[in-house]
């Protein structure tokens, strides 16, 4: 009876702010959803119900799916790639060393300056004309004329993805260095007693205690870098002939560009969509295999 | 510890003497809005000039300047009109002013506009903002295209006159290519905004048109003419290498290092070569003929809002102090745009200024952005098909009948 009451209590009091939440998170869901479903014009004003017709344009436009795979494309690389290196990155961190601290500073530093600053630098540095990797490349004899990095897909493309994973380094070595630190000491020394080798110790422990901040690691990245907007948007704007364009970036041009906000909001709804569902079966899938490890 | 109360107790001193004071001066005043649109560091203080002519013809009235950047302007007046606080004046791009129109967001001016106030303006630049008969705003800079050409490179290569026709332009740019060491013969643009516009003069050379009769006419034997002849100058290594890589700033950067010999661009380039490189021994030229003469012609618009509720106090300072002739020149002249108004172009500064003259004959082949809903989003198409030509990726008339298809669609949503 006690108990009871005591919940009670509890429930109220966050009431107000669970209130609050559900608002700001509510709230906006609630009018993207609204949008997509009606006629809008550019200046916001709702015409006529639309039922599905902003989502079926949307699967009638080829660059909406062009865009699609490309993000797929974008997400997984860079995030594959960000934690592949990251994970060495970590673990070097991780060793006691002459200037660690300093070394770790230097890893965390890019996080400090804006990805549409990195951009931009990144923008000059690629120009075929002017550019310092041209130049740097031209005076070492490796290219004997202008190579206009950001001109073609081929080029402009795998430069960006890279770009990308470079400027997710920061966070995702802090997250996996967070995870490293937390393992105790003495069961590598233990280890190493029984006569394990360095890469054993690395595959067959800290692989397996690092699991879970892996996970956290892929999916917060999933999720950012499937958003990520600067980058492209700086370097090429998705050009040429939209063959850069990602979800978010043909996103802001419709909504902002074409003043299409209604298509613009059935696509920010299906990109929603697509994160949730990933982030959800990844938590099953996580949760899953852990049970089976237990 | 106390200096940050102090400081922060006498600026909260501050602030309420401001909120006291404010209120009871304003009162008695009529307050217009107006957003200015920013075209150079310069620009505020222009129209500081005319607030200030007008606020002593009227001492009722308080001018309210804005200064709000282009890549902002479109956004921040969308999300006004959304949320209804709309300003009284705006300076928008003339393109956008369909919409605007369409959705009764700017008064017709029509009934405001005296038969000698719209004798003083240049006919041509009228028109742009005109629909349906009705028209919706006043054109408040002007500039037309024309041929930039770098003089000691032509000469370099034999070429005595800059080229007229697009045959000359191919040879010029030929001869540049065998004896200019190194420079290119022609700048081409092939990424981002006026990608497209830069193809349109080519386009309007041969006889094309952007629409006809409601239809995309960017797959016409015209534009077609217009993209084989573009990627022929790609494929003889005519122009810088890869030109999808090239954006306006990019090529006209190549202009002014004098590693182009010839460029199409505006008259906000001679400023920047005056600063930049002023060194430069170059010269202007019209665009080359092809069948026809043709430039491109931009203007924007100084519009009135419907929902302002001071209308007539608006059109007062547009008319007496925005449009007078002496606030008129002085915007042109420091902005480096073309006449609007006769009074302008009889001025000594625009008269006698043979660079400009380039320009303003251009001005009567002028062909404007045609105002036809989801310009923006046609404009990119035609874009990406020209950089798909550009790239070889697809043969220019199956890109551009692709494109046409498109744009046609988009015309009539």
């Amino acid at each position: 009876m006690l108990d009871r009451t005591r919940t009670l209590t509890a429930l109220l009091l966050i009431l107000p702010s669970l209130a609050l939440s559900l608002w700001i998170i509510g709230y906006p869901i609630y009018d993207v959803v609204y949008t997509s479903l009606h006629e809008v014009n550019r200046f916001g004003k709702v015409r006529d119900f639309a039922g599905l017709a902003n989502f079926a344009k949307l699967f009638a436009d080829p660059i909406f799916f062009a865009s699609l795979w490309r993000t797929v494309l974008w997400t997984v690389t860079v995030v594959g790639g960000a934690i592949l290196l990251s994970i060495p990155i970590a673990v070097m961190l991780n060793e006691d060393f002459y200037g660690r601290g300093l070394a770790r500073v230097i890893v965390m530093l890019p996080w400090a300056i804006s990805l549409a600053m990195t951009a931009i630098v990144w923008r000059w540095s690629l120009n075929g004309q002017y550019g310092m990797i041209n130049a740097t490349l031209f005076q070492l004899g490796i290219l004997d004329g202008p190579v206009e990095w950001l001109a073609s897909f081929d080029t402009a493309f795998p430069i960006e993805i890279a770009i990308g994973i470079l400027v997710s380094i920061p966070f995702t070595a802090t997250v996996l260095l967070g995870g490293l630190s937390s393992i105790p000491a003495d069961v590598y020394e233990a280890a190493t007693i029984d006569g394990a080798t360095g890469w054993q110790r690395f595959r067959w422990m800290t692989l397996p205690l690092m699991k879970p901040f892996l996970q956290i690691a892929i999916v917060l990245n999933v999720i950012n870098v499937f958003n990520s907007f600067p980058i492209i948007w700086v370097l090429t704007q998705g050009e040429p002939a939209n063959s850069t364009d990602i979800l978010v970036t043909y996103l802001y041009k419709l909504a902002f560009r074409y003043g299409r906000l209604d298509t613009a909001a059935a696509m920010s709804l299906i990109m929603f969509a697509i994160l949730l569902v990933f982030t959800a079966a990844y938590i099953v899938l996580a949760r899953r295999s852990e049970e089976k490890g237990a | 510890m106390l200096n940050r109360r102090l400081a922060i107790l006498t600026s909260g001193v501050a602030l309420a003497a401001l909120s006291a004071l404010g209120p009871a001066q304003a009162q008695e005043k009529t307050e217009i809005r107006v957003i200015v649109a920013h075209y150079s560091d310069q620009t505020m203080g222009i129209f500081g000039g005319m607030e200030a002519d007008f606020e002593a013809a009227h001492p009722d009235v308080d001018i309210k300047l804005e200064d709000v950047s282009w890549d902002n302007l479109q956004q921040r007046l969308t999300t006004d009109i959304a949320g209804g606080t709309v300003p009284d004046i705006a300076i928008i791009g003339t393109r956008w002013l369909l919409d605007y129109a369409a959705n009764d967001i700017a008064e017709p001016i029509d009934d405001y506009m005296t038969p000698e106030f719209k004798a003083k303006f240049i006919e041509a630049f009228l028109e742009p903002s005109v629909i349906d008969g009705v028209t919706y705003g006043l054109p408040v800079a002007a500039s037309a295209r024309a041929m930039y050409y770098n003089k000691d490179l032509l000469e370099k290569a034999g070429i005595s006159a800059p080229p007229a026709t697009w045959d000359e332009l191919v040879a010029a740019a030929t001869a540049v290519k065998d004896k200019g060491e190194g420079a290119y013969g022609f700048g081409m643009q092939g990424k981002e905004i006026e990608t497209d516009i830069y193809w349109y003069y080519a386009l309007w050379a041969h006889g094309g048109e952007l629409v006809q009769d409601g239809k995309s006419g960017i797959a016409s034997e015209a534009g077609v003419k217009a993209a084989t002849l573009y990627k022929s100058l790609i494929d003889q290594g005519l122009t810088q290498p890869s030109p999808t890589g090239s954006n306006r700033q990019d090529m006209e950067s190549l202009f002014k290092q004098g590693r182009a010999a010839m460029i199409l661009s505006g008259p906000w380039l001679r400023g920047q070569i005056k600063t930049e490189a002023p060194d430069l021994n170059y010269g202007l030229a019209p665009i080359p003929k092809g069948t026809v003469q043709a430039t491109y012609g931009v203007t924007d618009t100084i519009m009135i809002f419907k929902d302002s509720e001071h209308k007539e106090e608006a059109w007062k300072f547009l008319e007496e102090a925005a449009f007078s002739d002496k606030n008129r020149i002085a915007f042109s002249e420091k902005e480096g745009f073309l006449p609007v108004m006769k009074a302008e172009a009889a001025a000594p500064v625009f008269a006698d200024d043979p660079q400009l003259k380039a320009f303003t004959e251009m001005l009567p082949y002028a062909k404007f952005a045609p105002l036809i809903p989801n310009w923006e989003a046609a404009s990119d198409t035609a874009s990406a098909a020209l950089q798909q030509i550009y790239q070889g990726q697809a043969e220019p008339e199956a890109a551009l009948t692709d494109a046409a298809a498109k744009i046609d669609e988009l015309i009539q949503q």
